[in-house]
Order: C-alpha cells, then sequence, then structure tokens
C-alpha cells in the first residue's frame, strides 16, 4: 500500500512540474537526431519518467483491465496502432519515410497523447485540481512576463525557428521581430495564450468574487502579448474561444461588450492590426503595390519556375541578379510580383508557402496512399494544416481515429456543462471552448505537433476529464 | 495487391532513341532501382511512354496514379544533386511507384531556358534532355502485413465508431 501511495504521489507531483517545466524551459537540445533539426529534449525525459511511474501505478493498483475497457482509451490505442501500421508501410512499402525519423515522430505523438489518461487518471480530488490550476496561473504569469522582459530588457531569446537557431543559441530579439516567451517561435506562445485565454475566461465565471480581478488581469496581460505576437490566427480563435465560453455558459449578454473591446483592440495601432490589414488588401483583395523586375535578369528569371537559374542577358553587371533595393526599404531577397511593403510582403509570403508548397505537398501526400497517408515525417517539418497533416501522414484511417478521440472527448467534457457544480461547469466550459480554439488554430499552425502547446493541450484535457469523475 | 507486376528497374523498357547514362550516379551498383537516359525526348511523350509501360507491367485494368512533385524534390527521392526541370510519380497506392525525373535544359524549339545551358554527351552523341528513372518496389509480405493491419484498423473503427458516435 505504501508504494502505490508513493507511486501515485509521485506520479502526480512530477505532473504538477510539468504543468510549469513544459512551458518555461527553453528548448535547449539535449541529443541531436540525424537528418532532423528537432532534438531530444529534458522534456521529454520527464515525460517518459512520469508515463513510466503511472504506467507502474496503473499495474500496481491492477486497474489495467479498466483503462482498457474504456472507449477513449480505445480510441487513443486504435489511433496509435494505425500509427504504427502507417509507420511500417511508410518505412517498407511507399519508402516515403526515413525509418528513425519516422519512428521518431511517432513517438512524439504518443508521447503527447498519452498524457491525458495520466492526468485524468492521478488529478483524483477536488485539492490536486486546485494546486494545478494555481501552478498554471504562476505559469503563464512568468511566461507573459519574460515576454514582456524580451521586448523591453532585451531578455535572451531561445529559438527552433530554423535549423541554426535549433542549436541553442542564445539571442535577442532584433527590431520588428515578435517575441516568443519562452516557447521558441512567436506562432506556438499565441497558440499557447489563446488556450490560456479561453480557460481564464471560463474561469473568471466560476471563481468567487475575490478572484475575479486577479483572474481578470492575468487574462488582460495574455491578450497584451499575445497582440504583441502579431499572430492572426491565434488572436482569432481566442476571440471564438471567448464567444464560446459566454455561450456555454450562458453568458450571452457579455458577448456584445466583448466585440465592442475586440473592435477597440483592432482598431489601435499594432502590428497585428496592419497584419489584419494586408491580409485583407494583400490575399483576399489582391491589391497593394507590386516589385517589377529591375533589370532584363530579373524579368526573365521571373518567368522560370526555377527562379535561381542563370539567365544570359547584355548586362555583365553584378547588379543584374541582386533583388535588393539601394535604400534598403525593399527586402532583399524580394522576387517581381511580390508586395513591396514588408509587412504586406511577410503577410503574402505566409499565406503562399502554404498555399503553393505545404497544403500541395500534404495533398500529394495523402493522394499516394489515402487510406494510410505516407507517414509521420514524410511531409517534412510543417504543413501549417494539421487537418492535411494528417491526411498526408495518417490518411483517411489514422484522422479518423483521432476524430473519435476528440468526439469522445467533446461528449464528455460536455456533460459536465450539466452539471450542477458552477465551478467545474465553468472551468469545462472554457477548457471545451479551447479545444475548439485549438482546433481552429489547427487550420493554418501545426499545433499537434508543436511539442509544447500539444503537450499541454493533452494534459488540460486529462485534467478537464477527470474533474469528471470528481464525487 | 497480388497481382504481378515489375520488381526491379531494368523491367522497364529503355527510352527510345537514347543513350543510356553511364555516370556512376546513374547505375544501379551506386543507388537502387535508378536509369538515367539521354535522348531528345521531352515531358509529354516521356510521361505518357513511361505510363504505358508501367500499367502494361502491372497488368491492371486501369493506369498509375500520376503525381507532380516539385523539381527539388528529386534530391530525395532520387538521389543528392540530380538535376531537374519536372519530377512526376506514377504510383499504384499501396503496391509500388516510379518516379520519371526530367532535365530539359532546352525549349522544344532547342532554344537555351537559361545561361549556360548545354547539351549532353553520351556515346558520342549529343542530346537535349536528360530523363532519369528510380523505381520503389515492394515486397508481397510487407504488401500483406500492411492490408492486414489496414483490415483490422477499419474492423476496430466500425466497431469503435459505433460505440463512440451512437
Amino acid at each position: 500500500m505504501k508504494l502505490i501511495k508513493i507511486l501515485n504521489l509521485s506520479t502526480f507531483f512530477l505532473i504538477l512540474f510539468l504543468f510549469a517545466f513544459i512551458p518555461l524551459y527553453p528548448k535547449f537540445p539535449l541529443i541531436n537526431i540525424k537528418g532532423t533539426f528537432v532534438a531530444i529534449r529534458a522534456e521529454d525525459f520527464l515525460i517518459a519518467l512520469t508515463v513510466g511511474l503511472w504506467g507502474f501505478y496503473i499495474i500496481c493498483t491492477a486497474q489495467v483491465r479498466n483503462i482498457l475497457k474504456d472507449k477513449l482509451n480505445q480510441a487513443i490505442l486504435l489511433f496509435f496502432f494505425i500509427g504504427c501500421v502507417s509507420t511500417f508501410s511508410a518505412s517498407f512499402l511507399t519508402h516515403s519515410v526515413t525509418p528513425h525519423l519516422s519512428v521518431l515522430h511517432f513517438l512524439r505523438r504518443i508521447e503527447f497523447m498519452v498524457l491525458l489518461p495520466v492526468v485524468a487518471t492521478i488529478v483524483t480530488t477536488k485539492k490536486r485540481f486546485i494546486g494545478i490550476l494555481i501552478v498554471l496561473a504562476l505559469t503563464i504569469l512568468s511566461v507573459n512576463f519574460y515576454a514582456l522582459g524580451q521586448q523591453y530588457f532585451d531578455w535572451p531569446v531561445i529559438s527552433t525557428t530554423n535549423s541554426e537557431f535549433s542549436k541553442g543559441l542564445i539571442l535577442s530579439l532584433s527590431p520588428g521581430a515578435r517575441v516568443n516567451s519562452t516557447f521558441a517561435g512567436h506562432y506556438d506562445l499565441a497558440v499557447f495564450l489563446a488556450m490560456v485565454i479561453t480557460i481564464l475566461s471560463g474561469l473568471f465565471f466560476a471563481a468567487k468574487l475575490r478572484f475575479r480581478l486577479p483572474i481578470l488581469l492575468l487574462g488582460g496581460l495574455s491578450l497584451v502579448v499575445l497582440i504583441m505576437t502579431a499572430a492572426r490566427q491565434s488572436f482569432v480563435a481566442a476571440l471564438i474561444g471567448i464567444i464560446l465560453v459566454l455561450i456555454f455558459s450562458r453568458k450571452k449578454k457579455y458577448i456584445l461588450v466583448f466585440l465592442i473591446l475586440t473592435s477597440a483592440i483592432l482598431i489601435y495601432p499594432s502590428q497585428l492590426r496592419d497584419r489584419f490589414i494586408s491580409t485583407f488588401t494583400i490575399n483576399v483583395l489582391n491589391l497593394g503595390q507590386r516589385y517589377v523586375g529591375q533589370t532584363e535578369d530579373q524579368q526573365k528569371r521571373a518567368k522560370l519556375n526555377i527562379p535561381t537559374l542563370a539567365i544570359q542577358t547584355s548586362s555583365t553587371s553584378a547588379q543584374t541578379s541582386i533583388f535588393a533595393s539601394n535604400s534598403g526599404k525593399i527586402a532583399t531577397d524580394i522576387t517581381p510580383g511580390e508586395p513591396v511593403d514588408t509587412t504586406q510582403l511577410g503577410v503574402y509570403r505566409s499565406f503562399q508557402i502554404r498555399l503553393q508548397i505545404e497544403w500541395p505537398r500534404a495533398i500529394t501526400a495523402f493522394l499516394k496512399n489515402p487510406i494510410l497517408g505516407t507517414g509521420y515525417s514524410s511531409i517534412e517539418i510543417a504543413t501549417d494544416n494539421d487537418f492535411l497533416r494528417s491526411l498526408g501522414e495518417v490518411g483517411i484511417l489514422g484522422t479518423l481515429a483521432f476524430a473519435l478521440v476528440l468526439v469522445e472527448i467533446v461528449k464528455r467534457i460536455y456533460s459536465v456543462l450539466k452539471q450542477e457544480n458552477k465551478f467545474y461547469r465553468y472551468f469545462s466550459a472554457g477548457v471545451l471552448s479551447m479545444l475548439i480554439a485549438f482546433l481552429i488554430n489547427g487550420m493554418f499552425i501545426d499545433v499537434f505537433e508543436a511539442s509544447k502547446v500539444a503537450a499541454l493541450f493533452w494534459m488540460i484535457l486529462g485534467l478537464s476529464l477527470a474533474v469528471k469523475d470528481f464525487k | 495487391m497480388i497481382m504481378p507486376g515489375p520488381s526491379k528497374i531494368s523491367d522497364f523498357k529503355a527510352l527510345p532513341k537514347s543513350d543510356k547514362s553511364s555516370l556512376a550516379g546513374d547505375n544501379i551498383a551506386q543507388v537502387s532501382n535508378v536509369a538515367g537516359y539521354f535522348s531528345n525526348n521531352y515531358r509529354k511523350f516521356v510521361a505518357d511512354y513511361y505510363l504505358k509501360n508501367y500499367q502494361d507491367k502491372t497488368w491492371l485494368f486501369f493506369p498509375p496514379l500520376r503525381l507532380n512533385h516539385p523539381p527539388e524534390y528529386s534530391w530525395k527521392v532520387i538521389k543528392v544533386n540530380t538535376d531537374s526541370t519536372y519530377l512526376e510519380e506514377f504510383v499504384y497506392p499501396l503496391r509500388d511507384s516510379i518516379y520519371i525525373n526530367g532535365f530539359e535544359p532546352f525549349y522544344e524549339d532547342k532554344t537555351p531556358k537559361y545561361w549556360g545551358a548545354s547539351q549532353f554527351g553520351e556515346n558520342g552523341n549529343s542530346w537535349f534532355t536528360k530523363t532519369t528513372l528510380r523505381f520503389y518496389p515492394s515486397n508481397l509480405a510487407v504488401r500483406l502485413l500492411v492490408w492486414s493491419g489496414i483490415s483490422f484498423s477499419i474492423l476496430m473503427l466500425y466497431r469503435l465508431g459505433k460505440r463512440i458516435i451512437f
């Protein structure tokens, strides 16, 4: 009995620690993997330790049969099984992956998702639940403060946005760059903030009066940092998330007030506002001043499908192949047809890279093997649309199994919305809205593969499922 | 799944009116199931030719799926440093596939596409295009295993789906 108690308590404290460690510890690589710049990090070992202890605890308490009988766990196991078949097929049938990379990417999915049953079975009391919420609140506060430190006090930046940065270089924010706090990428930070803002909205109504002001301030601070990231998709996701919280909590009268507040935020000058305007003018209306080739060389090259090929022109000047402006106002790597304005250029490229490279690549992978996809890691690191990525990597079968997992979770959380207990009801409204906001983010960002936010997502869902079983 | 089909690159016909490349990287001793041909055949002819050849070899009544890939993908699926102006893949899903990589430095009217474009020399002949093929075969035992996994997954999805959704 003593061993079981120790195991239970150790796993709980490890979970508590993970809720703070995963968001806060920078993405320093621990073991580099050949063929990718994604590295194994300290948190992977901590998660492995937590899952290992949990597994031992489950065996000692003879809960294995109960866990396997559970519909949700069966859906998760089926998703893992299909992932395994897909990885095998990709390695030996379609030959579309490097086997060791595919296996590691597959293990990553297991690593994140297995945290759901771990948290759901270990958090068995309200005391533990509150403990985790307090740790999460302090973590959110720390993440926000660090983001402000990066913006205003030049605090270090650890980024994984390219192969060089991902070696663990200590950087600082360059002018115009967007904060990423401890998340190694501003998109990941924005997704995290959209998640927590949604949950905090639910907790605001759940908490006693004296806790409402701190929750409001924390939510407000998170919103300010979210605006600083200038991530349009996450801002929209947070917006929809909050509206859903108000609907699920039956507080619809606040929606109008919230929309007025959002309009004020969008009117106020910020990089986020400029990017929204550019999205409309460039991607929707196809307006904006475009760059035209300045030289014969540039004009000829623009017509090639491989613009880096050399072109024979009358001029022998080195200037012919340079796409930069002397004034420095135009991006040095601009090509004909792209917007001249730097904000518009960023917005244009952000969309075009998805539309012309990443999404077609995922669709091609899906067409090549519609049933199982072409395996994890087969369509490079980013697709920036998790639905297409899922279809491309694990095909219809894997995507359906994943959808089953989500459907069962939604059903369970939704059942708590009908409970008498106001606190759990509003918290569940927040988590359900967070889930939907996360899926909205998944339309333009690979949220289920972004390690920090994905791990937290499954842990928070586990927490919400734990609430369902509280006496 | 069990229909006979090509098992190696030499099961495919050589490109008509061409010289087989004797370059080291186009040799199956260095890269498995690869073959290169210098010719004056352009994309449409080459693609249609191998599409038909692949279907004939596979004995199926429908042609393989035709996928168009970005040329730079040739470094991954053919071999590193493969020059490319088009890359297509013909695939019978859950069986095998062949990649057709074309390098055409000249337009069909023989005008160069870029500065420095030059003809290929092989066996004392000059050619305007190079076609590189790479075949990815699959083992019957692997196909059987994958199909077993698929069948089991579909069954479980159906059973679990019924319990979760209804």
